[in-house]
């Protein structure tokens, strides 16, 4: 059988002593800049490209690989940790994971979020295997009303990611759509909401905005009572999963692994959906939908499988078809290239052992990161138990160089300190910021699809619901929005009557 | 205390290095901006100039991505750069085009910098969905003037090089197509290769993968002769129009004031970066070569940037798109 | 007082509004285009609309249905911690990386009730040292250690 050939052949290249390096490298590298809040592994990446000019083409290409997937697993940490997401898909993770922290169940939170992404970079790297130029196609069929539709969807199945009240979460998701509009308009290339400062010509930064709302906010609001934060660090207890919460993460951790597996396809913000998806349908599905927001442990358990499934999915794109789904996709095309290999279709025939190569090593690399993560629950866990008065100095710190790094902008560094004021005085008024910040990544490119729909089908809007696609996926949006309002108009009929 | 004494001796000689004279230049790590994402195109041409530079200054070259508002952000940020050589710039056609796209251009483009040389003029191809009609670039010519009204062009947004092209295409044929900008090349080609719209021009950087793959249909190549890596596909010439000529050239740059001497020592070891054989073979798989020798120096850059100014002003000015 | 039920509703209604109103009256230049050849400012005032009219329906649920007063407000960590993140971004390029970086995480510290002068500078030298060697050591970032107002370059 073809397929066996082929893995056997990706298995000999992997596993040869200098690629098990390189991808042990690079997933080490990936898990610390991951856990460095604001350092993503765009930045790595770009910073590192100059070594990988040095070796064979598929060593580079699996160095680079495990820095992005290591940086997924990192990335839930702090999350977890210190409510600090450095990226749009540990967003999600914050809210359950952070609260289950807060209860003192942390290791279980860290080793939930290690296992589901194993699991889920285990089965999408078989999908990839498997069935990487099928899927490709698939993502193809994706036009841009498939996209709006999407994105419609992925909006409306948002409000749950709040657990207070709908009308603040919609008015959260609507501040945010309009602060992702910040910049320069794609089409026509006229300003927006810059208030004429030349450094908004590209908008507000996602790192700066989410580390204000989130970890700003978050110190000053323990700061209010500092008694009580210390109390948090003593509630400490066993790091693993106890029986029962090993049963309730199985099943979401499956349904996490599919969503992901299936929108990491999608290039343009499809993998960014995932994690976001993933957590409202364990809400709405869940028996206990009470504990989402105060540490439900199938919040953590799906997004993060959803994530790292959509992680190792969005590289099938850019290695069957040589298309960039995301900017770390766009640098291991510059790398290729440097390296004298032109990615595109081709790639599968004309190189198979890179091809196969790099897939192997990619369930290599998520095999390495389970080792490597378990045994560091316990260190991370400890670290809790600093008095907080000395952590979060030092939080402050990991924010400053974080954020500058991005772009070495100063006034990415302003822009995180106005939001940790903005995201303090919104919590304050019981709106969480999480519907913001997903409102903040879909804005743009829900605008950019819908005009881009308009003008290929020359302003006829029917093509939402002629095309059966984006007709499903409308349909599926319609059906979210009555389950997403049918309990809160049930609630205010409550209340109503309580009076 | 004497720790204190250190770092005040260690402060001096840091101050003292920045003031040394050209002749030891260089004496430690020089920045290259490139004001594009990492990655891209221009990214890969500075990379690879940037690594032969290195061995031949004796410094590293480093190479920081300063993207941004089309390239501008990079450039003004080089153009208000200490003229002392250690900050320099890549970029591409975009620092001619800026000058007429952006109207409130916080540098001037022509003036406030020194041209240090060209460094290669990447071809560009005209490419189609799949299953687009015409076989030929000239019967494409004739299918979009007569249905105008259908057809799309892609463009990698306002100030790209598939933005340039698509002007220049329009202008030259006389039609206007509906232009559909995206966020980058990676989604422009996406939806081309998925027959989402018509028509697209690109670099061969980011073409070529997909044309030899048979995922888009190849019409002819922008420069005046044939590119190796794609040697059956026309030029425009050969397809009828005449006077079509446009390649994504890049030049690199120092702030106003940096001392001749410097630029020359930049030029001298950016003409060995351009006749290594690596460097040489890298850019033949990007579809290019380097600059031919005539064409290296800083005073041909300095008059070349001029120029391209000027031609690029009334075809932007045409087509009534500005970026800002 | 009376009228105002649920303060945290009237408040997060009002700020709504007031953002809806700065937003829409940002979109006032931008062409709008039609629904079908939408222009740059369609979108944006289409939002800023909705904003205004959720924070309107907030605020009139708020002065419905009763609810809470907003806890006591930590204006000593909003000032200093405010004032430490900004301090960095003012200090980075002219004093340095690491002479910024110090400062903040002291100043930070601060705004802790709990505040001792010997934690504080031990903190801030160990997170000094820290980031140098994780950042410029071991990431390699292209950060200036000492700016030019302290002799660097």
């Amino acid at each position: 059988m073809d397929l066996l050939d082929n893995l056997a052949l990706g298995f000999s290249v992997a596993l040869s002593l200098q690629n098990v390096f390189y991808c042990f490298v690079g997933a080490l590298l990936g898990t610390l800049i991951g856990v460095l809040p604001g350092l993503g592994p765009v930045a790595t990446i770009a910073m590192l490209l100059p070594l990988t000019f040095g070796l064979p083409p598929v060593s580079a290409l699996i160095m680079l690989a495990g820095i992005y997937y290591g940086a997924q697993y990192g990335g839930s940490t702090t999350a977890i940790l210190i409510n600090l997401p450095g990226e749009s898909s540990s967003v999600v993770t914050a809210i359950d994971g952070h609260q289950m922290a807060r209860k003192g169940r942390a290791g279980a939170a860290l080793a939930t979020a290690a296992l589901g992404s194993f699991f889920a970079g285990s089965v999408a790297t078989l999908l990839l295997a498997l069935f990487a130029p099928p899927l490709a196609n698939l993502a193809l069929q994706f036009g841009p009303p498939e996209y709006f539709s999407l994105m419609v969807l992925g909006l409306i199945a948002s409000v749950t990611l709040a657990s207070g009240s709908v009308v603040k979460a919609i008015a959260m998701i609507v501040l945010g759509l309009i602060l992702g509009l910040s910049g320069q308009d794609i089409y026509t290339g006229t300003p927006r909401f810059t208030f004429d400062m030349q450094e908004l010509s590209d908008g507000f930064d996602f790192v700066a905005l989410a580390m204000g709302m989130f970890g700003i906010s978050e110190i000053i609001r323990n700061l209010e009572d500092e008694h009580q934060r210390s109390l948090v660090a003593a509630k400490v207890k066993s790091l693993m999963l106890t029986k029962e919460e090993f049963k309730r993460i199985i099943a979401p951790v499956l349904r996490g692994t599919v969503i992901g597996s299936f929108l990491g396809i999608l290039p343009g913000g499809g993998a960014m959906l995932s994690s976001f998806a993933s957590y409202s349908i364990e809400k709405k599905i869940s028996k206990y939908p009470r504990e989402f927001g105060r540490g439900a442990i199938e919040g953590v358990a799906g997004p993060e499988s959803a994530n790292n499934a959509g992680a190792q999915t969005s590289f099938i794109p850019m290695l069957t078809l040589g298309i960039p789904s995301n900017p770390v996709m766009a640098l291991m095309i510059g790398a290729l290239i440097i390296q004298g290999i032109t990615p595109g279709p081709n790639v599968v025939t004309e190189k198979p052992d890179l091809f196969w190569g790099v897939i192997a090593s990619m369930w290599v690399g998520n095999f390495m990161l389970v080792l490597l993560n378990l045994p560091l629950i316990g260190m991370w866990v400890r670290l809790l138990t600093v008095p907080y008065h000395v952590m979060f100095p030092a939080i402050i710190a990991f924010c400053c160089i974080g954020v500058y790094s991005v772009n070495n902008n100063t006034f990415d560094v302003y822009t995180m300190a106005l939001f940790g004021l903005l995201g303090y005085a919104l919590v304050k008024l019981d709106c969480e910021p999480a519907p913001l910040l997903l409102g903040f990544v879909i804005g743009p490119m829900l605008e950019e699809y819908l005009r881009r729909a308009m003008l290929i089908s020359r302003g006829d809007p029917t093509v939402f619901v002629t095309r059966p696609i984006s007709a499903v996926l409308l349909l599926l949006a319609a059906a979210a929005l009555v389950v997403v309002l049918l309990p809160s108009v049930q609630k205010g009929r409550e209340e109503a009557f309580k009076e | 205390m004497r720790m204190l004494s250190a770092a005040l001796a260690l402060a001096a000689a840091i101050g003292l290095s920045a003031t040394a004279t050209a002749q030891d230049y260089p004496t430690r790590p020089i920045t290259m901006v490139v004001p594009f994402a990492a990655g891209g195109p221009t990214d890969t041409v500075a990379r690879l100039v940037a690594e032969s530079m290195s061995k031949t200054l004796g410094q590293q070259v480093v190479v920081e991505n300063v993207g941004g508002a089309g390239g501008t952000r990079g450039a003004g940020q080089v153009a208000k750069a200490a003229p002392d050589g250690y900050t320099i710039l890549l970029h591409h056609i975009g620092q001619a085009t800026a000058a007429t796209l952006y109207r409130k251009l916080p540098y001037n483009p022509a003036t406030d910098f020194e041209a240090v040389g060209l460094v290669t003029a990447v071809p560009m191809t005209m490419i189609a969905k799949p299953g687009f009609a015409p076989k030929t670039m000239a019967e494409a010519v004739d299918y979009v003037k007569a249905n105008k009204d259908k057809v799309t062009y892609g463009n990698a947004g306002v100030g790209s090089a598939s933005h340039l092209c698509g002007m220049l295409f329009m202008s030259s044929i006389g039609t206007q197509m509906t232009t559909v900008p995206y966020q980058g090349t990676g989604p422009a080609m996406n939806d081309l290769v998925g027959g989402q719209i018509d028509l697209m021009c690109d670099q061969t950087t980011n073409t070529t993968g997909q044309i030899k793959g048979g995922k888009v249909k190849a019409y002819a190549v922008t420069t005046k002769s044939h590119v190796k890596s794609l040697p059956d596909l026309p030029t425009m010439q050969e397809s009828g129009l005449k006077d079509f000529e446009v390649a994504v050239w890049h030049g690199i740059y120092a702030p106003k004031g940096t001392p001749k001497a410097i630029v020359d020592k930049l030029n001298a070891a950016l003409d060995v970066a351009l006749n290594d054989p690596k460097v040489i073979a890298r850019f033949a798989d990007l579809g290019t070569e380097p600059e031919p020798k005539d064409r290296r120096s800083p005073a041909f850059h300095k008059d070349f940037v001029i120029a391209e100014i000027a031609k690029w002003k009334p075809v932007i000015q045409g087509a009534g798109v500005y970026a800002d | 007082m009376n009228i105002i039920r649920n303060p945290k509703d009237v408040l997060s209604g009002l700020l709504f509004i007031a953002l809806g109103l700065l937003f829409g009256w940002q979109t006032q230049d931008l062409p709008m285009g039609t629904a079908v050849r939408m222009g740059p400012g369609y979108f944006p005032l289409v939002l800023s609309g909705l904003l205004g009219l959720l924070g309107l329906i907030i605020l009139i649920n708020g002065l419905r249905f009763p609810g809470e007063m907003p806890s006591g407000i930590a204006w000593r960590a909003v000032l200093i911690i405010t004032g430490a993140v900004v301090f960095f971004g003012f200090g980075v390029r002219p004093l340095g990386f690491l002479p910024a970086l110090g400062i903040s995480v002291f100043v930070s510290a601060l705004a802790s009730r709990l505040f001792t002068f010997r934690t504080a500078l031990l903190n801030t030298a160990v997170m000094v040292v820290f980031a140098w060697a994780v950042f410029i050591k071991g990431l390699g970032l292209p950060l200036p250690l000492l700016g030019p107002w302290l002799g660097g370059y």
